[in-house]
């Protein structure tokens, strides 16, 4: 069962904020991450998407079925949110069993088949135990099975992980993937979580001021970001402003560049992205070596966080290396060119 | 702390609990129970008595009710609110706490007294004065006045469960396919439950209790219990052995419709 969202715009009342014709498709058995910062509209395509608010224009199908004009109760659809939402008075298996009453399945059904899906996200032995009492992890396993014991049609993770403490956090993940891989269902996570939203979606979208900015899978958009805006947003990169100064070279301030500049003639100007990863310390000549000085060092444990000064420009690089070191090098194949804003 | 210092914290508590709860309470059992008890007697065999605890109870019903219904919706709108605003309101919507019930009595007759503002607004429009301005006088215009200062009691003690409520439980309800209306009973109602039982108990006890407004108000006309017991006590037909022989009942109502709350809220 598919999502599709199709030129969808919301704007909330009496404000400029809200997103603009949208269009995204999420394919059955697909977990598609969507990062933004705050207040770029993420969460309104998940309110959108789950009925809580309705677009002004624009319509959203769920398995080809136009939803756009149906109340959440209506749309069938399993969410899990930022906090949960259990229901503090009813034991772990009455919450899971919620909403098959709902549907209208007896007492003993119901919550036989809420103890079997809590059984199968690991809590067989807390079905009776109300939420105040679970820990954050299993708390969120009983919002994922809630989620998925009435087969909906598909999936919304709003935050999920972002309660949880970090360490928990990345274990949680494998748990959503098994989870979501084995419902196979269209899922839409969102999440302001760059490293959540690479290791988890089979595609990733970045969106900013309400609208998409790349919908890629997750290594093509930290390798390939579409724009300067998304280079920065996803990960941690290099953005520096240059010229196309000849056919494979890039001149940068004082620097010259050897660089694929394939699709762009000289005399253009660009941004010139490189993560930090891909440059390192160097032997004092060769294909974009540069002498320079430190100018900070940070000790992050596994590796170092350094800016280096090269010509007046500030080369910011992570590097294994413990010792000092007077050059970098700048691989040209890790080097991207992209349209200058 | 050392054991003696703590038991100092005691002290003050114990000594307002002896001297304004058991003292009082022991002599009014000793005196309803003085001449071989024919107090009891002599109140159980007076109508008047017993109008006095049927308009008690009505009252003890009504105006509590009354006062639950708008003061959750009050509550339900101040939660919505901005922070600054909120408390703002607050202060406005808690202010009737301040003033006796002499105080509001006298104001309600200004309004809707029989040449009170209300009332001869309501004469333009061709509303007969005499029956407009009659309604305040009866018990169901005393439901009026004691819903003036019971609201707010309602929304200070409803309003922090309320605020409390996570609203996200409503929108996840919904999701998984009930209406509003089924996830707010279902969901919010149980939860809020215990603070709904608790303005109920505390306002049906303010408002069975309450004598100052009902005397300015009323005088002897209508019949509640606190009125009963004040014309024992008054200086024409003294009985202090019925007075508190009432005392005795008006307390047991009172502690009933308090203990029915916690039956309630001990069955969740």
């Amino acid at each position: 069962m598919s999502i599709e969202f199709r030129a969808v715009s919301y704007t909330y009342p009496g404000t400029r904020i809200g997103v603009s014709d949208i269009d995204l498709a999420i394919a059955d058995g697909e977990l598609l991450a969507i990062i933004g910062a705050s207040g770029s509209g993420k969460s309104t395509l998940l309110k959108l998407l789950a009925g809580f608010l309705v677009p002004d224009s624009g319509r959203i199908l769920v398995d080809g079925k136009d939803v756009t004009g149906l109340k959440p109760e209506d749309r069938q659809l399993g969410i899990v949110f930022q906090n949960y939402a259990l229901f503090p008075h009813m034991s772990a298996a009455q919450n899971v069993a919620y909403p098959l009453k709902m549907r209208g399945i007896g007492r003993p059904q119901r919550l036989e088949q809420a103890r079997a899906a809590l059984v199968r996200v690991g809590l067989g032995d807390f079905t009776e135990r109300r939420p105040a009492t679970l820990s954050g992890g299993q708390q969120q396993r009983v919002a994922l099975a809630r989620s998925l014991v009435f087969s909906p049609r598909a999936l919304l993770l709003d935050e999920p992980l972002s309660a949880l403490d970090a360490a928990l956090r990345v274990g949680m993940r494998d748990e959503i993937l098994k989870v979501q891989r084995q419902a196979d269902i269209a899922t839409l996570h969102v999440t302001h979580d760059q490293e959540e939203a690479l290791s988890l979606g089979d595609r990733v979208a970045v969106i900013a001021g309400g609208r998409i900015a790349q919908v890629a899978p997750p290594r093509e958009l930290y390798e390939r970001p579409a724009t300067r805006a998304v280079a920065a947003f996803v990960g941690e990169a290099n953005l520096w402003q240059g010229r196309i100064a000849a056919p494979g070279r890039v001149a940068l301030a004082n620097l010259d560049l050897a660089a694929d500049t394939e699709g762009f003639a000289p005399g253009d100007v660009v941004t010139v992205m490189v993560r930090p990863e891909r440059i390192g310390p160097a032997p004092a000549s060769g294909i974009n070596v540069f002498t320079g000085a430190v100018a900070t060092d940070r000790y992050l444990g596994p590796t170092r966080r350094v800016d280096f000064a090269v010509d007046g420009v500030n080369v910011r690089l992570h590097t294994h290396v413990r010792e000092a070191f007077s050059a970098i090098s700048i691989p040209p194949d890790a080097i991207r060119l992209l349209p200058a804003d | 702390m050392p054991r003696h210092i703590a038991a100092l914290f005691f002290l003050p508590g114990t000594l307002v609990f002896v001297l304004f709860f058991a003292l009082p309470a022991t002599s009014i059992l000793l005196e309803a129970a003085s001449d071989a008890g024919s107090a009891v007697a002599r109140v159980f065999a007076d109508p008047v008595f017993w109008n006095g605890v049927r308009g008690s109870l009505l009252i003890g019903t009504i105006a509590p009710f009354v006062s639950l219904v708008v003061g959750v919706m009050v509550a339900i709108a101040l939660s919505r609110l901005a922070p600054r605003l909120r408390t703002a309101t607050l202060v406005a919507i808690t202010l009737p706490l301040t003033f006796s019930g002499l105080i509001i009595a006298y104001g309600f007759i200004l309004v809707f007294g029989r040449s009170g503002f209300v009332t001869l607004l309501l004469a333009e429009l061709g509303f007969d004065p005499a029956v407009v301005g009659q309604f305040i006088y009866s018990v169901f215009g005393l439901g009026l006045a004691y819903s003036y200062y019971l609201i707010p009691r309602v929304v200070l003690v409803v309003l922090p469960a309320i605020m409390n409520f996570d609203a996200t439980q409503i929108a996840a309800a919904r999701s998984m396919g009930a209406s509003r209306l089924r996830a707010l009973a279902g969901i919010m109602l149980p939860q809020i439950a215990p603070s709904l039982a608790a303005a109920y108990a505390l306002t049906a006890s303010v408002a069975i209790g309450a004598y100052g407004t009902a005397l300015a108000l009323v005088g002897t006309q209508v019949n509640i219990l606190p009125l009963v017991l004040y014309s024992k006590i008054s200086e024409t037909g003294t009985d202090m052995p019925a007075a508190a022989v009432i005392s005795i009942v008006l307390m047991a109502i009172c502690s009933a419709v308090i203990a029915l709350a916690e039956l309630m809220l001990g069955r969740r």
